[in-house]
């Protein structure tokens, strides 16, 4: 590691300071290079990369259907939305819908997913700012979410589950209840968690107007979902180009106002709540039919390039795949909400200590499986 | 019934016998009987220790939904005997060109200090070793060796994050000595004495004459102030693993660590009995009626419920930031420990 | 006065989140004593594969038609096909699943048409021998003997000898599904 960033040499008062890849609070394997003044960060570097398994490469010698696994790969705490927006891609490719039945179904495991992963965000958010035992709380919710894919479709984090044209396997007879019964039951858990750290003391002077970020600076920087939203952006993909049946749920989307790391994690504590709402509706109003649309074994798509996107827990994540015609496709681009979320660490750090780095980045929730792919 | 008074009364008796049977003289009595005391706390404080991180883990898992340990005998009792064996067989590695000295000395003056501030605790009934009559003023003097001992320890790991962490450690424990010098102060007005057997005294037969009820706002600033002196969340900071200055001891390893470890539970429960002794009238119990139960049984239930606040406290909130830390201490503790004195001093002198 | 509210409020919520941990401490522990107590897996766990047999026979449901092999995105699976003399029936001779390789995708479940492979909700198969994760023939068999299975997909009737018959058909890799033209710079046959 030279003494410069940017090509600019470091003068007297400044050191660099690595937070290494292996470190408890970065989430993943990421590893932040900062340069300090005492106590103060000036800069901060993100090397990553640790993670990088050439999933896109590799989807070019797969077929569009095999290609499914490596979905659920490229974010493991939200796999659900990967597999559903790679469905979509190819079947607005193929210019196959899915039958009704099956877009509820869609909605309503992404939807739970989109809690699961919330939950993880509030645990590990709560276990990096010292206060352990919401960590434990969200993973004890997370395990009655994951029951409920085991149940479905087999996997508890690797689901595999959606496929071109529709969902894999049909509900079994008891997932109706056992969700309700979670919903009920989540929704009194979320105020456990707000009473523990929403109007906490000790909280509110770690995340109130730590970490600002300006809707101007988010967008440039390719910052989405709740990162953005927490700045009061109203910019969700499931209202603005409703996919999957979205448009046809009540649901409200929460904005924040300052854009401080504390309305971040309100934002996304009160996605939680809306996910329990959309996932009732989608139950209550579940049609009969079929669950996939007969696609044939071959699948050969017509040739031409596509681009789809979906709102994924993080933010905003979509494909670009261009086919030619033949079962694999030529070139799939993936566009992670974590690779833009990062970008805005830089920005937002200067001057903050340490401690609020770490809150920081917890904030934007930032998965590096994403970021590598 | 099982009061301790009885067995010392009886030690006593057999010693003074054996020793005027072998023709020695009185001060070869009382030293025996001093030793004989010194290493009985010291036993009773070694198995505390013991039991106390057995505890916090236990109490931790319960409060997270889950068990905690429960290979290692019943419930688990025997993890804390084996972490300490696996302790005791690490190497124990010193930092090149660290301060060899002060690195050994260092977690011996942090343990040592534990153990003399129980020379004035009163355990039970006619069980305090000695009846200091500066006793309070005594326990606030030994438990500032804690800084001492951070301060070494930071400074001879030869590591710039260890030296920084230590640093702010100190700073932590010397802003926070304010306030809960203050706050006991407000007890010692009323009470009259500085002495820690009389503050039992004081604090009559019933519940409702103890001073936790008149000093409530005492208690809370010394049992916020006192959670900052163990470097315990939510002022844990100096020893977050989540920060990269990770705190006084991290160059640490094997029995040493484990040192500066039990002396901080030590140090917890050491809390306790001063709490307990000062505000929720020492060894007594709640009505006279309920004395058949011992009296050092009641002074234990006192401090570990106290142990039991401050670990729930753990548990429950996030971690302060450290310019919010000592900000807290001067701003808020300080002013509401003066406000306490003073309202104090004016009841103590109409009523 | 600002400061005095600050003060009260911030006391109410510091006992507002005592009393909520607090709520969970009497009520009994969510985990289980993993040996001792192990979780009952649901029926569609998504384990090991194992190769399933027919109940009364005894014998594999296997014909080594290789669309599982086919079907699997990381190559997993490794098949040769022999064909009995005598009943004209195809078998797998060998039949072989890396388990350091396989992502417990299910994709070769779905795509077998003779109810014969299968994963099982098995999970329990650590090791330190590396190479005793590749399951041949006879574990995969045995390990599938006590596996109900539904037999939801009736066996298609295979085209008789449309195509020549080879003795042994060998899937190593992902093959391309169509002969080997100069299609695409994807590559084929690409071993994971």
């Amino acid at each position: 590691m030279s003494e410069m960033i940017d090509n600019v040499p470091l003068t007297e008062e400044e050191f660099l300071l690595n937070m290494g890849p292996q470190h408890p609070s970065t989430h993943g394997v990421l590893r932040l290079v900062l340069k300090m003044r005492g106590e103060f960060i000036e800069d901060v570097i993100p090397h990553i990369g640790y993670l990088h398994r050439s999933i896109e490469k590799i989807a070019e010698n797969r077929t569009y259907a095999q290609f499914m696994p490596y979905t659920d790969r490229i974010d493991y705490c939200a796999s659900m939305p990967c597999n559903l927006a790679w469905a979509l891609t190819v079947e607005k490719l193929a210019g196959i819908e899915a039958p009704p039945r099956a877009q509820y179904l869609r909605v309503i495991m992404t939807e739970l997913n989109r809690i699961a992963s919330h939950l993880i965000y509030l645990g590990v958010m709560s276990l990096d700012l010292g206060a352990f035992t919401p960590f434990l709380y969200a993973f004890r919710e997370r395990e009655m979410i994951l029951d409920l894919f085991e149940m479905t479709c087999g996997q508890r984090l690797t689901y595999n589950y959606m496929r071109i044209g529709g969902v894999a396997r049909d509900i079994p007879p008891d997932f109706a209840s056992k969700c309700r019964e979670f919903t009920r039951i989540f929704r009194k858990r979320v105020d456990d968690y707000e009473a523990i750290l929403t109007n906490n003391p000790i909280f509110l002077t770690r995340t109130k107007n730590i970490g600002v970020l300006p809707i101007k600076v988010g967008l440039e920087y390719g910052a989405s979902g709740p990162t953005i939203r927490g700045s009061g952006h109203n910019w969700d993909i499931r209202k603005a180009e409703p996919y999957s049946s979205y448009d046809k749920f009540n649901f409200s989307v929460p904005l924040g106002k300052n854009g401080d790391v504390w309305d971040r994690y309100i934002v996304r504590v009160q996605e939680m709540r809306e996910s329990c709402n959309i996932v009732d509706q989608a139950l209550d109003g579940l049609p009969e039919g079929e669950i996939k649309a007969k696609v044939p074994g071959l699948f050969k798509p017509p040739a031409g390039e596509v681009v789809m996107r979906i709102e994924a827990p993080r933010g905003e994540m979509g494909y670009y795949v261009v086919a030619d015609g033949t079962t694999k496709p030529y070139r799939v681009k993936i566009r992670t909400a974590s690779f833009g979320n990062l970008q805005v660490l830089r920005y937002l750090s200067r001057g903050y200590k340490i401690a609020d780095l770490v809150a920081i980045f917890g904030s934007l929730d930032v998965v590096l499986p994403e970021v590598d792919r | 019934m099982l009061e301790l008074s009885g067995l010392f009364q009886w030690i006593h008796a057999v010693a003074s016998g054996l020793f005027s049977s072998l023709g020695l003289s009185e001060i070869f009595l009382d030293i025996f009987l001093m030793t004989l005391a010194g290493a009985a706390i010291i036993v009773f404080l070694a198995l505390m220790a013991l039991f106390l991180i057995w505890w916090e883990r236990k109490v931790a898992a319960h409060f997270q939904d889950r068990l905690g340990p429960m290979m290692t005998g019943w419930h688990g009792w025997l993890q804390t005997i084996a972490d300490a064996i696996k302790l005791l067989q690490k190497e124990d590695i010193v930092v090149a060109n660290a301060d060899r000295p002060v690195h050994f000395w260092a977690p011996v003056v942090a343990f040592a200090s534990c153990f003399m501030v129980y020379a004035v605790i009163p355990f039970g009934k006619g069980a305090l070793a000695a009846d200091l009559n500066i006793g309070i003023l005594y326990i606030l003097a030994i438990t500032t060796f804690t800084v001492i001992s951070i301060v070494m320890a930071g400074w001879a790991s030869n590591n710039k994050y260890a030296l920084l962490g230590g640093m702010r450690s100190a700073s932590q424990v010397i802003s926070y000595e304010v306030p809960l010098t203050l706050s006991l102060m407000g007890a010692v007005l009323m009470a009259g004495t500085l002495s820690m057997g009389q503050f039992v005294e004081a604090q009559g037969p019933y519940i409702w004459k103890w001073y936790i009820w008149p000093q409530f706002l005492g208690f809370a600033i010394y049992l916020t102030a006192s959670t900052a002196e163990l470097n315990r969340t939510p002022f844990d900071l100096p020893e977050a693993e989540q920060e990269l200055v990770a705190g006084f001891n991290i160059e640490y390893s094997g029995m040493k660590f484990a040192m500066f470890f039990l002396a901080e539970f030590l140090n917890m429960f050491t809390v306790g009995a001063v709490a307990t002794t000062i505000f929720l009238g020492g060894w007594q119990p709640p009505f006279p009626a309920l004395s058949f139960i011992p009296s050092w049984l009641w002074f234990l239930g006192k401090s570990l419920f106290i142990v039991f606040l401050i670990m729930w406290f753990k548990w429950t909130y996030p971690r302060v930031r450290v310019d919010h830390l000592l900000g807290f201490a001067w701003k808020v503790l300080l002013p509401l420990s003066f406000v306490n004195l003073i309202l104090t001093a004016i009841a103590v002198q109409i009523f | 006065m600002g400061y005095f509210k600050e003060i009260a409020s911030g006391i109410y919520n510091l006992l507002l989140g005592l009393k909520t941990t607090a709520k969970y401490l009497p009520r009994p522990a969510v985990t289980l004593q993993y040996p001792k107590e192990k979780m009952p897996m649901f029926e569609r766990s998504r384990g090991i594969v194992v190769l399933l047999s027919d109940p009364e026979t005894g014998e594999l449901n296997c014909t080594a038609c290789m669309l599982c092999a086919k079907a699997c995105p990381v190559a997993a699976i490794t098949i040769t096909q022999a064909k009995d003399p005598v009943t004209n029936k195809r078998y797998p001779k060998t039949f072989e699943v890396n388990n350091l390789i396989c992502c417990f995708c299910g994709l070769c479940e779905e795509a077998c048409n003779f109810d014969a492979i299968k994963l099982a909700g098995k999970y329990e198969f650590a090791t330190s021998d590396k190479q005793s994760l590749v399951f041949d023939l006879a574990k995969l068999q045995e390990l599938g003997r006590d596996v109900k299975y539904e037999k939801k997909r009736k066996a298609v009737a295979r085209k008789p000898a449309a195509k020549a018959e080879p003795k042994e058909k060998t899937a190593a890799a992902v093959p391309d599904p169509e002969p080997q033209a100069p299609d695409s710079a994807a590559g084929s046959g690409d071993t994971v």
